[in-house]
C-alpha cells in the first residue's frame, strides 16, 4: 500500500491521449512521476459517462506501459471482478487515477453516488497521483469554470487545490473573458491553462508547467483593482528533453 | 425564471398528471415491438406530441439515442434527446427545453447515477414541476423507479433499495420476469418494512398512473404480468394484475397514419427546397 508519498496533481489544460493523436508527451511527463516499475493506473470515465470508444483508447495508451484498469459507475451490474465490487480497495492500490474529460458537474454528482469523492480524496492524501484533462483538471479545484448550458459558469470542484481553474484556456475564447470577469467578481484567484499545457503541483503547491507544444502557456489570474491581473507562466517544452534523451541513445 | 417559482395557473389539476411506468419494454428492449412506445405517444392528447428523451441512466450512449430515433424519427411526434453529458451542444436553456415538451421519456441503467446527476443539474425540481404541468413522464427499468419512493436497483452490483424522487407512492421492482434475483429481494425488503408496498412488473408492463392512483395496467406481449404487493405486519400480501394486452387499435390516435404524415413532410420539405431555388 503506498504510503508516506507526496499529494501530486497533474492538471491538463487539454491534452493526453484522449486529445493529442500522436506522442501524448503529457501522459509520459505523468507516467515519469511513477515510482513504480510497473504502474498501477486506473482510468475513471465517469464525465464522457463512460463513453465506450474513451475507454478503448486509454487501453490503446496505457494497456502496455502499465497495469491499466478502468472504472465503471454505470455498468457495475454487470462487472464481477473486483473493480466493480470494492470501489475504495481498487482505487487505493492504484499509482495513477487518470480522470478522463466531459461534464464536470455530471461527473461529480455520480461520483458523490458513489462516494467515489471520499476515496479520491484519501487516495490523494496517500500519495497516489491523480491527473486528467479538462474536467478531469478542474474536480480537483476548490472552483471551476464549467462550460455547459451554453454559456460557461462556476462550479464547485473536489477543493483538493485552493484556487479555481479554467481550461482550454486558448481553444475557446469566450471562456478567457468569463474567467477573468469571474475572478474579478470574487471567484478565488487561480490557473487558467492552455491546450496542450499542465500544471504539476506537489501538496497544494505548484511546482511547475510543462507543455507538449513549444509555446504552450499557463496564467495566474488574481483580481486587481476591479478587474484581473494576468501573469504568463512560460511552460517546459516535453519534446527537448525527449530529444535529449534520444541523442544520447 | 426558477423552476419552483412558477405560477400555480401553470399547473393542470392532479387527474390530468399522468405518469407511465414500464417493468422493461420499449424501443431500448423491444426494438421489433412498438406497442408500449405508440402507448406513450397516445398519452398525450397533442395530435403531435413533442417528446424528449433522458438517457441520462446509461451515460447517454449512443445506442439508446440512436435506438430512440430509430423508433420515433418516424412517428407522428416531435422527437430529441437530452445529453447531460454533452451539454454543451444544447442551444437553449435546460428549463426551456424540458418545460417545452409534451412527453419526458427516461431511459433504463444506473438509478443512482440517474439520480445524482439529475439533482447535479437540479433536473429533479424541472421534472416534478413538468408533472405539474401535465407534461407526461414515462420510463422503463431505472426510469421507472425514479419516479416512485423507493425502487430496487442493481447501480452497484447486488439488488438494493434506493430511495426515488417520491412522485408516486409506495415502491416497483423492475424485470421482474427478465431479472429473477432482483424480485426477492424486493420482496424481503417489504417484508422487514425497508420499502413501502408497491409494484413488481415484468418486462413489456407498464402501469398508467393518473395523478398518483393506477389507471390502466397495459403489456406489449401476452403472458407478461403485473403484481401488487402489500406488506402488512411482516406478512406479504401478493395480487396478480393480468395487463391489457396492447393491440395495433390501441396505438395512438393517428395510428396508421404515420406513413401519410411521413409523406406529408417530404412533399413539405421539397416545396420548400424548391421555393429555396425559385422555382
Amino acid at each position: 500500500m503506498p504510503t508516506g508519498r507526496e499529494s501530486q496533481i497533474v492538471a491538463l489544460g487539454g491534452g493526453g491521449f484522449s486529445m493529442e493523436s500522436e506522442g501524448s508527451l503529457l501522459d509520459d511527463f505523468v507516467l515519469s512521476l511513477l515510482d513504480a516499475p510497473r504502474p498501477r493506473v486506473c482510468f475513471l470515465p465517469t464525465a464522457s459517462g463512460d463513453a465506450d470508444h474513451y475507454v478503448v483508447r486509454f487501453y490503446r495508451r496505457f494497456g502496455s506501459c502499465s497495469d491499466a484498469s478502468h472504472l465503471s459507475l454505470f455498468r457495475r451490474d454487470q462487472g464481477t471482478r473486483g473493480v466493480e465490487d470494492d470501489l475504495a480497495a481498487h482505487i487505493l492500490s492504484q499509482d495513477l487515477i487518470y480522470v478522463g474529460g466531459g461534464n464536470l458537474v455530471s461527473m461529480l454528482g455520480a461520483w458523490r453516488a458513489h462516494g467515489l469523492d471520499t476515496i479520491l480524496r484519501r487516495a490523494w492524501r496517500r500519495g497516489i497521483v491523480m491527473c486528467g484533462p479538462s474536467a478531469g483538471s478542474l474536480c480537483w479545484f476548490e472552483q471551476a469554470l464549467s462550460a455547459f448550458h451554453g454559456a460557461p459558469r462556476p462550479a464547485r470542484g473536489l477543493g483538493l487545490l485552493p484556487y479555481s481553474n479554467c481550461v482550454h484556456y486558448d481553444a475557446e475564447p469566450a471562456r478567457r473573458g468569463e474567467y477573468n470577469r469571474f475572478v474579478a467578481s470574487g471567484v478565488l484567484p487561480g490557473f487558467a491553462v492552455e491546450d496542450g499545457v499542465a500544471l504539476h503541483f506537489r501538496g497544494t503547491v505548484l511546482e511547475q508547467v510543462v507543455s507538449s507544444r513549444r509555446d504552450g502557456r499557463a496564467y495566474l489570474i488574481e483580481p486587481h483593482g476591479g478587474g484581473v491581473h494576468e501573469t504568463a507562466m512560460t511552460a517546459r517544452f516535453l519534446g527537448e528533453q525527449l530529444k535529449a534523451m534520444e541523442s544520447v541513445a | 425564471m426558477s423552476a419552483t417559482g412558477r405560477q400555480p395557473s401553470e399547473h393542470v389539476t392532479p387527474e390530468e398528471r399522468l405518469i407511465f411506468v414500464m417493468g422493461g419494454g420499449g424501443f431500448t428492449m423491444e426494438p421489433a415491438n412498438p406497442l408500449l412506445d405508440d402507448y406513450v405517444l397516445s398519452l398525450s392528447a397533442k395530435q403531435e406530441p413533442r417528446i424528449l428523451f433522458l438517457p441520462t441512466a446509461s451515460g447517454d450512449t449512443t445506442g439508446q439515442i440512436n435506438a430512440f430515433k430509430a423508433r420515433f424519427g418516424g412517428r407522428t411526434c416531435v422527437s430529441e434527446s437530452l445529453s447531460l453529458f454533452r451539454l454543451r451542444a444544447l442551444d437553449r436553456p435546460l428549463e426551456e427545453l424540458v418545460l417545452d415538451q409534451d412527453i419526458l421519456y427516461v431511459g433504463g441503467g444506473s438509478m443512482r447515477n440517474l439520480l445524482a446527476i439529475w439533482r447535479a443539474h437540479e433536473l429533479d425540481k424541472l421534472l416534478t414541476e413538468a408533472w405539474k404541468r401535465g407534461i407526461v413522464l414515462a420510463g422503463l427499468s431505472a426510469g421507472a423507479m425514479c419516479w416512485f419512493q423507493w425502487g430496487v436497483t442493481r447501480s452497484s452490483g447486488p439488488p438494493e433499495a434506493l430511495e426515488g424522487l417520491g412522485i408516486l407512492p409506495g415502491s416497483l421492482s423492475v424485470h421482474a420476469d427478465g431479472e429473477p434475483e432482483r424480485l426477492p429481494v424486493w420482496l424481503s425488503l417489504l417484508r422487514d418494512g425497508t420499502v413501502p408496498s408497491g409494484w413488481a412488473l415484468d418486462d413489456g408492463v407498464g402501469i398508467l398512473f393518473r395523478g398518483t392512483k393506477v389507471e390502466r395496467v397495459v403489456s406489449s406481449r401476452p403472458g407478461a404480468e403485473a403484481q401488487r404487493v402489500d406488506g402488512i405486519g411482516g406478512e406479504l400480501l401478493k395480487k396478480r394484475v393480468e395487463p391489457e394486452l396492447l393491440g395495433a387499435q390501441a396505438g395512438h390516435p393517428l395510428g396508421g397514419y404515420d406513413d401519410a404524415v411521413q409523406e406529408m413532410r417530404r412533399v413539405n420539405r421539397l416545396r420548400r427546397e424548391r421555393g429555396h431555388r425559385g422555382l
